[in-house]
Parts: structure tokens; C-alpha cells; sequence
């Protein structure tokens, strides 16, 4: 079963996207080849919810990150070889020489541009698969013992190391025969097609995992541990948002008698950034890949739901109150069916009355709570349903807090515990200078 | 001066709407030329600040209304003149001389588009021309026409009655003009004369627009409101609605000096929105002298119009959405400041920071937005207790829209009354969507 994470989750952490430059697909598409970035799209639309896949997935990654290896071809190589190997053939050889010739033919006599095309795909993939074949035996060479992407790269030896395809090391550059050009060609789009292919999957996957680790290292990323699902546990030291620069880390942790995070603190000082950050690396987690966090350790979950941005459907006719209940509904009907979830919910209740919200935040809270098997974090200004919950012992009261330079507020964006009282609203309102500027006119 | 609005103003009230979707633009667009509608969205875009220009079109639009005016030209025949005048090479321009022998077997060959869209383009300039006349003497310059007035309409009613246009007054539209002829005429429309022949068309235009929005005004009954002088201080709404909604329930409002803020509370989904929505687009409408959805208007001019009701927080940039409302406030200040007299709408405001700060932050703006007694207010909000705080102030006028109970389902009139209410029915809500009870079933399934 694939991890869930709904729409409006994905817009909430900004996740995909390869042409919003803030999102976090963004952050990580540093790969050299088309095919690759194709498969680290998959990657992220599909995180795993299995331990073993997990931890198989950032093993790799950390293996990679430890080494030293630069990825042997060009996109344009690639493009070219793609190209090449997806055109087809006939399937009887003397067919394809008088193919061939006839090509040739034409484009010696009409200027056809589409054989000097062929011969220069055939040049491009043969340039490649011995690139290819270079750096496999050059990783042997360096890489003595076994490591993660050994079996993969094993296959794709044996494939080039077909004695169909010894040719490869002799056929020298440039014009070849006729004849020559024919057998190649064959050989290459007809009988070894589907082993070639395999080939470029497995430098795709090269592809992703040398980008992903040369980030992580540049970006001194860790890695996180999958535990096995049963247990509801989580904790990760310095945390942080991966796409901020200088983010202020902080450490989260949770089990099962301690799966809710309450949090509060004034306007701008970090709430939704630090939720933002926290629901981005649990996902990041699940697809195996490095994590903004040092030590972190998860056990896996079977989705996220996050309400950060819920937008108000005001055309349907639908409040912004009844919009974030509708969301609430969601998530109660996800949770209570039995599914071990991640839930973020940010600011919940803004769009109605103070008693209502007041009224609605405990309630909820305190039912969502019960959930031992998933994790929590809700925020709200909603400060008085703090003082109610803080006596139950799964939730965990966290703020995040504001300080007075003068008038000036400062934020440091590091979690404490305890429930934030600070309100620094009409200081705002009083350095803009908007009551000043009303009274102005007057006197 | 000019009436100030913005486009946070104009997305609240959905003046021009998202690409392909209904808009108050939209419902007005209807007109029969391209021009008319291009037209029509600059109207949209400049409403206007003084009483006299705003009664004067709106007296030409209602005219036209009650004569039940039907736009008399033909459509197509604006897209033959204006392909026609948008061909000024000179290269093009007929010349005098008989066409040779060759170029007449090319013509009947392959036929000459360029020739064919000048005839055509005289063709129509005649029979605009002269539909224009009978127009101007049949309807527009009747005894007890505003148009009589109309400074426009007299130029144009001249300029009919002088060389060159007055040629073409007396051609036989019908029949087919000779070559000499229409040499004569493309130099003078399409190059000497230009200016004439394009102040004749922009002047359809505007008729156009006006045509079509008192056609609109009689087929949904729309009202023309009443301007006043801007010391007048007053707004006053019989029956209003939303010009979008089916079934709309109606309200009234009348505001003087003396209650220039108006004080809204009511229940989630009570209809708060709406209303508000409601009297900013007929303020809006009414400044441009249109008609607006209402049974009677009178109003003094302001100088702007700002509204505040989806306010998108910009947490691109970090700011959250508590400031994006500070700084929407700033903005409002500094034209109150600048000494305009400005209609302001604020939806839910302070909804994004905690209890007290938005209770005092509520109470001290709303304070001193009162003293502005030129301009005038509408703030809604979710905090009632600044309600009681502000109820010392006489010209802050207290409205709710309230929710009766039917059982457990609420039922919404959408009637404003006087007061603040203290409806909350939030919990109802959750509870009618029935969410606790399924997370405590679910945590009962659980435990069995």
C-alpha cells in the first residue's frame, strides 16, 4: 500500500512541483539525465511504507555519500542513446542490411539526413556503453568489498560483458562499414534491446543517487532509520527546514505516551514553519531519501495529513469555519478507521468565534489524542485550551517564543515547553504607526 | 480627483472575476461590438468621484432604459469599418487612374482582397453614418433627453451636418458607388478625416455600453442611484441584494455622519460575507453610474472604495496573516489620513492573531476609524466582547445577522437586524458533521 498524502497536503509542504521553484522536488532535482529526473518524480509522488524498502533506499544513499563519484555521462549522451535504442527494427537481419543500404543510398543521392542520424545514434550509444563499462570496472576497482548497489551493477556487468557485444572494445570511432553499421545496429536495437534498457534503468537510479547524495553532503543532510510499524515512535535532534537557509533547528520526539504536540506562540514566530519543516522530513523519511534532522528514527506510518493553508470555498458557499471543519471531518474519518497517521494542524478554529474555537480546539485535541498510534501537532492562538490539556500526559505544551528588544519583537524560533502567553499584536499595530497616522488628520 | 480603489478591492467584490468565470463585469458585458466591451471594462476600471458626472450618465443610461432602446446598427458592420480604418498604409489608398487592362484580368482572376475590404469599409461607414442620424433624431435628441445636454452628442450631431460626413449622408446606401467616388471618399475617411470618423465610432461605443446596460437594468429591475453632493455624508439602500445570487434576500441600510460605522456580528455562514459583498458592489456600481440591485439609492460621493475580505496571507514572503492585515490597515490609514473620505470594508478583522490581542486591537481601530466621519465603515468580527466596549460610541450603529435553530440544524435569514448577537454554533456544526463521535467509535472499535 502507497503512503498517503492527499492534495492539499502536498501544497501545505510545498513538496512537488518541478516548475515552482520553492518546492522541495526543486530543492532535490540536481540530476544529470532526463530519465532520471522522471524517476525521482516517482519517487516522490510514491514514498514507502515498509521499513526494510526504507532503510534499503537510504543505506544506498548513505553508501554514495560516502564516496567520492561523479556520474559518468551527459544528459545529451543519454538523450541521444534513448533516442537511438527506442527506435525500432525489423526483426530478420538481411532486412536491416537492405534498410541500411537503401538509407545509405538515399543519403548519398538526395541528402536523407536520416542515416548519417543512425550512424551518429550508433556512435553515441557505443560511446556511452563504453563509458559505461569504464566506470563500472573503475568502481570495482575502488569499491573492494560489497556494498548497496552491487547487485544492480553486477547485472548490468554481466549484460556488457555479453560476448555478443565484445565488438564494443575494437570497433574503432568514425565511419564503419556498411556491413559493420548493419550487425551493430541489429545487434543493438533487436537483440539486445531489452538488456540495454535495463542498463540505462540502472544509470537513471545512479543518476538519483549520486544527485541526492552529493546534496545531502553539500547540504550536510543525515540520514533517518525506519523502524518497523507497530510501535509510534519518533525523535530527530536539530530538525529543521530543509529549504530555508540557516534554519533554526530543533529537536522533536514522540512515542506512543507522548504523541501530541500542542503548540503556541506569538504571530511570526515560527509556528507553521516549524510544522512545515517537521511534516516535510517525516516525508522525505518515507521516500528513504536524507533528512534536514541528525539521529532521526521513525517508525513508519501509512500517511500525512496537513492543514496549513486551508483555503475558504467561498464560491460553493462555504465559510473558511466550515472549510477547516470539513478538513477536521476528514482526518477524524482517516484516523478513526484505524490508520497509523501523521497529522499537522495549524491554527484550527481561526475562522469563528472565541468560544466556539475554544470549545472546538478541546474537543477535538483531546479525542484526536486518544489515538495512540499517530502523531500530533496542532497549533493554535487559542492560548486558555492549553491550560485544559496540559493535564493530560500524552500531550506535550510547546512554544515558541518571542522577545522584546525595546519594541522591537525578536524571534529565536527555538521550541520551549510550556504555553506561550506573549501577544505582541498591538505592538505590531503601534510600530506601523496606524493609530498615529488616524489621529494625525484630527488634531 | 479620482476614485481610488484597489485590486484586492476588486477580486473581494469579484468585479472582473477569474478568466471564464461570472463576474460583475460579466453580467453587464453584453454588449454588441468588440469596442463597446472594451469600452465597458475601462468604465469598470475608472468609477467616478464627482456627483454631476455620475448623475449625468446615469440619467442617459435610465433614458434609455425607459425608451426601451434597442442598439440600431449591426454588429458586423463595426468589424468592416474598423478593419477598414486600421489600414493606413498609403500604399493602399485608391488611385484615380482607370485600372489597367492586366490589372483588371488579375482582378477577375484572383479577386483583390484589399479592394474588397476598402468597398465594404466605405460601404459601412455610409449606412453607420446614416443610422446614426435617424438615431440621434428618433431617440437621442427628442424633447426631455438628457442627451440634449450632452456635449458629445452635439459635436457629433454637428459634425453630421458638415462637410465631409454630410456627404455621406445623402449616398444611396443600397446602391453601388462609382469608382471616382470611392476614391474620393477613401482619402477623406481613412486619411484626411480619420479623426472625424474615429470620434463617430468611439461615440457608437459609448452608446453601445449604455444601450447595453440599461437593457440589463430593465431585465433585472435594477435601480439607478442617486448622487449627492459629498457633504452630504449619506448612504442610503432600500432593498439591496446580491446582484450574483439566486434568491438573494434583500436588506436596507441608511448611514448619516452620525453612524458612519457599522458594527457587524453574526454566526459562521450567517451570511456576513454576502451582505458585505453586497453593499460594496452596489457602491461600486453606483460611483461608476450604473444601475445596482436595489429597489432605491441615494448616496454622496467618496473619494475610493476598500475592501478586506480574502485577504491572502503572503507566507511566501514570511509575512503572516495577522500582518497582511496590519498592513492593509496601514494602507486604509494613510488615505484616511491623506483627508479622503473612503467606503471601507473589513471582513473578520484581526482573525489571525489570539483572543486579546485581536479584542484590543479590534477596539482601538475601530475607535479611530469612527472619527473619521467622512468616510464610512463596515467591519465584521468574530470577537463580540469589543462590541460592549465600542457600544459608548453613538455613531457606531450595532448589526447582526442571525441564525435561528431549527432542532439541531441552523437556519440562516440573512435579515439584518440592530444589536449584537452572541449566536455560536460552531459546535453544532462539528457536531452535526458528527466528527467526535467517529473518532470515539473508532477508539471503541479499537479497544474491542
Amino acid at each position: 500500500m502507497s503512503f498517503i498524502a492527499d492534495k492539499q497536503t502536498l501544497e501545505d509542504m510545498n513538496m512537488l512541483g518541478k516548475y515552482n521553484h520553492h518546492s522541495i522536488f526543486n530543492l532535490f532535482n540536481k540530476v544529470k539525465t532526463t530519465g532520471g529526473e522522471k524517476l525521482l518524480q516517482q519517487m516522490f509522488q510514491t514514498p514507502l511504507t515498509d521499513a526494510e524498502l526504507i532503510n534499503k533506499r537510504s543505506r544506498t544513499f548513505a553508501y554514495f555519500q560516502s564516496t567520492q563519484i561523479t556520474f559518468p555521462c551527459s544528459n545529451e549522451q543519454f538523450g541521444a542513446m534513448e533516442n537511438y535504442l527506442s527506435g525500432s527494427i525489423g526483426k530478420f537481419f538481411p532486412g536491416v542490411i537492405i534498410y541500411h543500404a537503401s538509407k545509405k543510398l538515399q543519403a548519398a543521392v538526395l541528402r536523407d539526413e536520416e542515416y548519417p542520424k543512425l550512424q551518429n545514434g550508433l556512435q553515441q550509444t557505443i560511446a556511452v556503453l563504453r563509458q559505461c563499462k569504464a566506470f563500472i570496472s573503475q568502481f570495482e576497482e575502488k569499491a573492494r568489498q560489497k556494498h548497496p548497489f552491487y547487485d544492480e551493477l553486477q547485472m548490468v556487468k554481466t549484460i556488457l560483458s555479453d560476448p555478443k557485444l565484445e565488438w564494443l572494445n575494437k570497433a574503432q570511432s568514425g565511419q564503419s562499414s556498411l556491413l559493420n553499421t548493419a550487425r551493430y545496429d541489429y545487434l543493438l536495437r533487436h537483440t539486445m534491446q531489452q538488456a540495454l534498457q535495463t542498463v540505462m534503468d540502472t544509470f537513471y537510479m545512479l543518476d538519483v543517487y549520486l544527485a541526492v547524495a552529493n546534496l545531502a553532503r553539500e547540504k550536510q543532510w543525515n540520514f533517518a532509520t525506519a523502524l518497523p510499524n507497530g510501535t509510534n515512535l519518533f525523535t530527530a535532534t536539530e530538525l529543521r527546514h530543509p529549504n530555508i537557509n540557516k534554519a533554526v533547528a530543533n529537536p522533536v520526539s514522540f512515542n506512543s505516551d507522548s504523541n501530541l504536540i500542542f503548540l503556541t506562540g506569538a504571530n511570526m514566530a515560527g509556528k507553521s514553519t516549524f510544522m512545515k519543516a517537521f511534516g516535510i522530513n517525516v516525508y522525505l523519511a518515507h521516500m528513504g531519501f536524507p533528512v534536514a534532522a541528525n539521529n532521526m528514527e521513525f517508525s513508519v506510518k501509512q500517511g500525512i495529513y496537513t492543514s496549513i493553508n486551508v483555503p475558504d470555498n467561498l464560491d460553493m458557499g462555504l465559510s473558511h469555519f466550515y472549510a477547516e471543519v470539513l478538513r477536521v471531518k476528514k482526518v477524524a474519518e482517516e484516523v478513526s478507521s484505524g490508520k497509523n497517521l501523521v497529522i499537522i494542524f495549524d491554527e484550527l478554529f481561526k475562522g469563528t468565534n472565541v468560544k466556539d474555537a475554544y470549545d472546538a480546539t478541546l474537543a477535538v485535541t483531546a479525542a484526536f489524542s486518544e489515538y495512540r498510534n499517530c502523531l500530533f501537532i496542532i497549533s493554535t492562538h487559542i492560548i486558555e485550551a492549553g491550560e485544559v490539556l496540559k493535564h493530560q500526559s500524552n500531550i506535550q505544551s510547546l512554544y515558541l517564543p518571542t522577545i522584546m528588544n525595546g519594541s522591537v519583537p525578536t524571534y529565536t524560533y527555538q521550541l520551549e515547553t510550556g504555553i506561550s502567553a506573549d501577544r505582541h499584536g498591538m505592538m505590531i499595530i503601534e510600530n506601523e504607526g496606524i493609530l498615529e497616522l488616524l489621529e494625525a488628520q484630527i488634531n | 480627483m479620482l476614485f481610488t480603489t484597489d485590486k484586492q478591492t476588486q477580486d473581494d467584490l469579484n468585479i472582473y472575476g477569474k478568466q471564464g468565470t461570472d463576474s460583475i463585469f460579466s453580467l453587464f458585458n453584453r454588449t454588441s461590438t468588440v469596442n463597446g466591451s472594451k469600452l465597458l471594462e475601462e468604465l469598470f476600471r475608472h468609477p467616478l468621484s464627482e456627483a454631476e458626472t455620475i448623475n449625468a450618465r446615469s440619467e442617459k443610461i435610465s433614458y434609455l432604459k425607459t425608451v426601451k432602446a434597442v442598439f440600431p446598427f449591426g454588429a458586423e458592420l463595426f468589424d468592416q469599418a474598423e478593419q477598414y480604418m486600421a489600414n493606413t498604409d498609403e500604399r493602399t489608398k485608391l488611385t484615380a487612374e482607370k485600372p489597367s487592362f492586366e490589372k483588371m484580368l488579375t482582378a477577375l482572376v484572383a479577386s483583390n482582397a484589399d479592394y474588397k475590404q476598402i468597398v465594404s469599409g466605405i460601404g459601412a461607414l455610409i449606412e453607420i453614418v446614416q443610422l446614426l442620424n435617424s438615431y440621434l433624431n428618433d431617440v437621442l435628441l427628442l424633447a426631455g433627453s438628457p442627451f440634449k445636454k450632452d456635449e458629445e452628442i452635439a459635436d457629433i450631431h454637428k459634425l453630421l451636418y458638415t462637410e465631409p460626413v454630410n456627404l455621406l449622408l445623402k449616398e444611396n446606401a443600397k446602391s453601388k458607388l462609382p469608382h471616382e467616388k470611392l476614391v474620393a471618399y477613401d482619402l477623406t475617411l481613412r486619411f484626411r478625416h480619420r479623426d472625424t470618423v474615429q470620434q463617430i465610432l468611439r461615440c457608437i461605443y459609448r452608446l453601445d455600453v449604455y444601450i447595453t446596460v440599461a437593457k440589463v437594468a430593465a431585465e433585472r429591475n435594477y435601480v439607478f442611484p442617486k448622487a449627492v453632493p459629498k457633504n452630504y455624508h449619506l448612504v442610503k439602500i432600500d432593498a439591496f441584494y446580491h446582484p450574483q445570487l439566486k434568491n438573494a434576500v434583500a436588506n436596507s441600510i441608511h448611514i448619516t455622519a452620525d453612524s458612519n460605522v457599522i458594527f457587524l456580528t453574526g454566526a459562521n455562514m450567517a451570511g456576513k460575507s454576502t451582505f458585505m459583498k453586497s453593499f460594496g458592489i452596489a457602491m461600486y456600481l453606483a460611483h461608476m453610474g450604473f444601475p445596482v440591485a436595489a429597489t432605491a439609492m441615494e448616496f454622496s460621493v467618496l473619494d475610493g472604495i476598500y475592501t478586506t475580505i480574502n485577504l491572502p496571507d503572503n507566507l511566501g514572503i514570511g509575512a503572516s496573516h495577522f500582518y497582511a492585515e496590519v498592513l492593509r490597515i496601514k494602507k486604509i490609514a494613510k488615505e484616511l489620513s491623506a483627508g479622503h473620505n473612503i467606503f471601507v470594508i473589513f471582513d473578520e478583522l484581526f482573525r489571525g492573531t489570539n483572543v486579546k490581542d485581536a479584542y484590543e486591537a479590534t477596539i482601538a481601530i475601530t475607535t479611530a476609524f469612527a472619527k473619521k466621519r467622512g468616510s464610512k465603515f463596515v467591519i465584521s468580527t468574530h470577537i463580540i466582547e469589543a462590541g460592549d466596549v465600542l457600544k459608548q460610541h453613538s455613531n457606531i450603529s450595532f448589526k447582526y445577522l442571525p441564525t435561528k435553530m431549527d432542532g439541531t440544524t441552523p437556519i440562516y435569514t440573512y435579515t439584518l437586524q440592530s444589536g449584537i448577537t452572541d449566536d455560536r454554533h460552531g459546535m453544532i456544526i462539528i457536531n452535526n458533521e458528527g466528527i467526535l463521535d467517529m473518532l470515539k467509535k473508532g477508539k471503541g472499535g479499537d479497544n474491542k
